[in-house]
């Protein structure tokens, strides 16, 4: 699970915030699937996701410092945290199919937050709905090379 | 709730900062510094003394020739490594401005990064502070040229409201033309600037070259009445501004003194409702409205009134107060107990002159924050232009709503104001925006934007009431106050 302690996410901070617990949670499963000795197969791809997510986690930090616009911190509505929790326990003794699909449930709901923040709140977060917009896209395309296992 | 930790609890006594020291102040008055929201003491203020003062114009006179001699090009260089330190401190700046200002930490951060684009763009004082000049300008063999030059010692008198930016709109401009400078900050919020001097300090600048002496109007008169004191900036209310101005002009400063405002945000019966609404959400709570930008009387012209109240008024219903390091908190608590008063008296006003409140903030209480200084949105129907309410700042989560016939009368009544910081529309057409920003004397328009804050590269204007000078904060207009104009004519044998 995914620890937030707000419901939703209104403001640009919040949609960082919950952002940054994708990450981590998608991060620590990778991490987690990487170990299982029966998915040794995929473990090199899991270590290289983990990585990777946790670059996508520095850049939210990046773009919380730096793509933040004070003029139009508006209220942002309709992006409910519930709707995106991603279950971060892996199963012991996982084979390579089942590591495979369980983090692709990881990417698609990741995907989805991330391409329904940048539509609802594109106007909101300017330049970080993009940042936004490019996660959801490479969430995508894991899910797809995840598929493909 | 989780919140996000705070830098530290207790900031203790803050210091000066002279000649590159941090100095204890001999004054035996201090005032306790408060967080709005919790009520806790988070710090103590010594009132500084005019000796302390002097000896800080002293000392700013003292480095001001040698930075003066100090290539542009190396100044800048200094104000990179100053903007490398904020970005690095950048969080723990944010966090500390929501501990004593109460804004919540996007807000904060929102802050920062503008404090930050301040330097960023003094850092470019080489091509800033070009002067031009003109062969054969003057004659046939004879040429002229007009020389930019630095003046000596400025200071800055500055307001609670935005604690680390709006001392940057001032002194970045003035150090990287070549001048050396004295803060004043809010007596009400000096730790973010006590924190930001610190990497002013580790950034290299040499010693006197940037003070900060905390302190009351002793130190502003100081600062307005010594005679090696060049000019003054500040940030404030306009009888204080006007003060300011007359004061310091007396005593032979160039001035910028930024005032009040009551600024009117006219709604035309094309505008996007859903897209206004949200915008003008940020306008008006924004800060708790503590913003000299905020949206304060929200004119509804025609048919769309009472459909665009409703939406407005059901939206205000939904805005989150808390503590600011909250992350999902949309408002904080305004700043002290005194400011909550006098919010609460104009509401009163508002009631007594007839106004209805459709969404009354009085009462407002955050669970966990009982001390804190919370006024809740509060929307008032039916006023007035008369009204107290529509006329005077209010400086508070409030928003006053007018209903009126036409964009005219939009312009008579903001026209009516002794202010004219800013106003906007929201519209979907391009001539109503055309005559609107044609028409409109306010120094910042906005046109379906309601926070109408000049990026650091353009000046933080203001007509009327709402600014006494010539030359604003920020960019071209802070290197053109800071500066003046040498010409030099030369003829060779």
């Amino acid at each position: 699970m995914v620890e937030c302690d707000f419901p939703e996410c209104t403001t640009f901070g919040a949609v960082i915030r919950f952002s940054l617990e994708l990450e981590k949670g998608a991060a620590g499963v990778y991490e987690d699937l990487a170990k299982e000795p029966n998915a040794a197969a995929a473990a090199e791809m899991f270590k290289s996701l983990a990585a990777a997510h946790k670059k996508r986690g520095a850049l939210l930090e990046f773009t919380r410092q730096q793509k933040l616009n004070e003029m139009i911190l508006e209220p942002i509505q309709d992006l409910n945290r519930e709707a995106y929790i991603i279950d971060t326990k892996v199963l012991k003794g996982v084979d390579t199919k089942a590591a495979a699909k369980f983090a692709a449930k990881v990417e698609e709901t990741s995907a989805r937050f991330y391409l329904d923040a940048a539509r609802i709140a594109k106007n909101l977060m300017a330049e970080a709905a993009r940042v936004m917009d490019k996660l959801g896209k490479e969430s995508q395309a894991n899910k797809a090379k995840l598929d493909a296992l | 709730m989780a919140l996000l930790s705070e830098v530290k609890k207790d900031y203790g006594k803050l210091k000066n900062y002279v000649n590159g020291e941090w100095i204890d102040s001999t004054s035996d008055k201090v005032i306790d510094i408060e967080n709005p929201t919790t009520g806790e003491i988070i710090g103590t203020l010594p009132m500084s003394t005019v000796d302390e003062t002097k000896a800080a114009i002293e000392a700013a006179d003292e480095a001001w020739w040698a930075w003066r001699e100090t290539p542009p090009i190396t100044r800048g260089r200094i104000f990179f490594r100053l903007k490398e330190l904020m970005e690095q401190h950048f969080e723990n700046v944010a966090r500390i401005m929501v501990q004593e200002q109460g804004k919540t930490i996007d807000e904060a951060r929102g802050e920062t990064r503008r404090t930050i684009e301040n330097v960023e763009v003094a850092a470019g004082v080489p091509s800033l502070m070009m002067g031009y000049g003109l062969e054969d300008g003057a004659a046939e063999g004879i040429d002229e040229d007009a020389i930019i030059s630095p003046l000596g010692v400025f200071g800055a008198i500055c307001p609670f409201n935005f604690p680390a930016m709006i001392p940057y709109w001032f002194w970045p401009y003035a150090v990287a033309s070549g001048n050396t400078y004295i803060v004043k900050p809010s007596s009400q919020v000096p730790i973010t600037q006590n924190y930001l001097t610190k990497l002013v300090e580790e950034a290299g600048f040499p010693p006197g070259v940037m003070n900060i002496v905390n302190g009351s109007h002793e130190v502003s008169d100081t600062l307005m009445e010594h005679p090696k004191v060049k000019g003054i900036s500040f940030v404030g209310s306009s009888p204080v501004a006007k003060y300011i101005y007359k004061h310091s002009a007396e005593h032979g400063k160039r001035v910028q003194a930024q005032g009040g405002a009551k600024n009117s945000l006219v709604v035309m019966p094309d505008a996007v409702m859903d897209r206004s609404v949200s915008n003008m959400l940020a306008s008006f709570y924004g800060c708790a409205g503590q913003r000299c930008l905020a949206g304060s009387n929200l004119v509804a012209i025609g048919d769309i009134a009472e459909p665009f109240l409703k939406k407005f008024t059901e939206a205000s219903r939904k805005i989150k107060m808390g503590y600011g390091l909250d992350e999902s908190v949309n408002m904080g608590p305004v700043v002290s107990a005194k400011a909550k008063k006098k919010v609460l008296e104009y509401i009163d006003s508002a009631e007594a002159d007839g106004a209805k409140l459709l969404l009354d903030g009085r009462k407002a209480k955050v669970p966990g924050y009982e001390k804190g200084h919370f006024v809740g949105p509060t929307v008032i129907d039916q006023v007035t232009p008369d009204m107290k309410v529509a006329k005077e700042e209010i400086f508070g989560p409030v928003v006053t709503y007018l209903r009126m016939n036409s964009m005219d009368e939009a312009l008579d009544f903001i026209h009516s104001s002794p202010f004219g910081n800013a106003a906007s529309i929201y519209t979907q057409s391009g001539k109503w925006a055309r005559d609107f920003r044609y028409r409109c004397q306010c120094g910042n328009i906005g046109i379906n934007v309601g926070v109408v804050a000049a990026m650091a590269y353009f000046p933080f204007a203001g007509y009327k009431d709402s600014f006494f000078g010539d030359l604003h904060g920020q960019g071209q207009d802070a290197i053109k106050f800071f500066t003046d104009r040498k010409v030099v004519i030369t003829r060779w044998y």
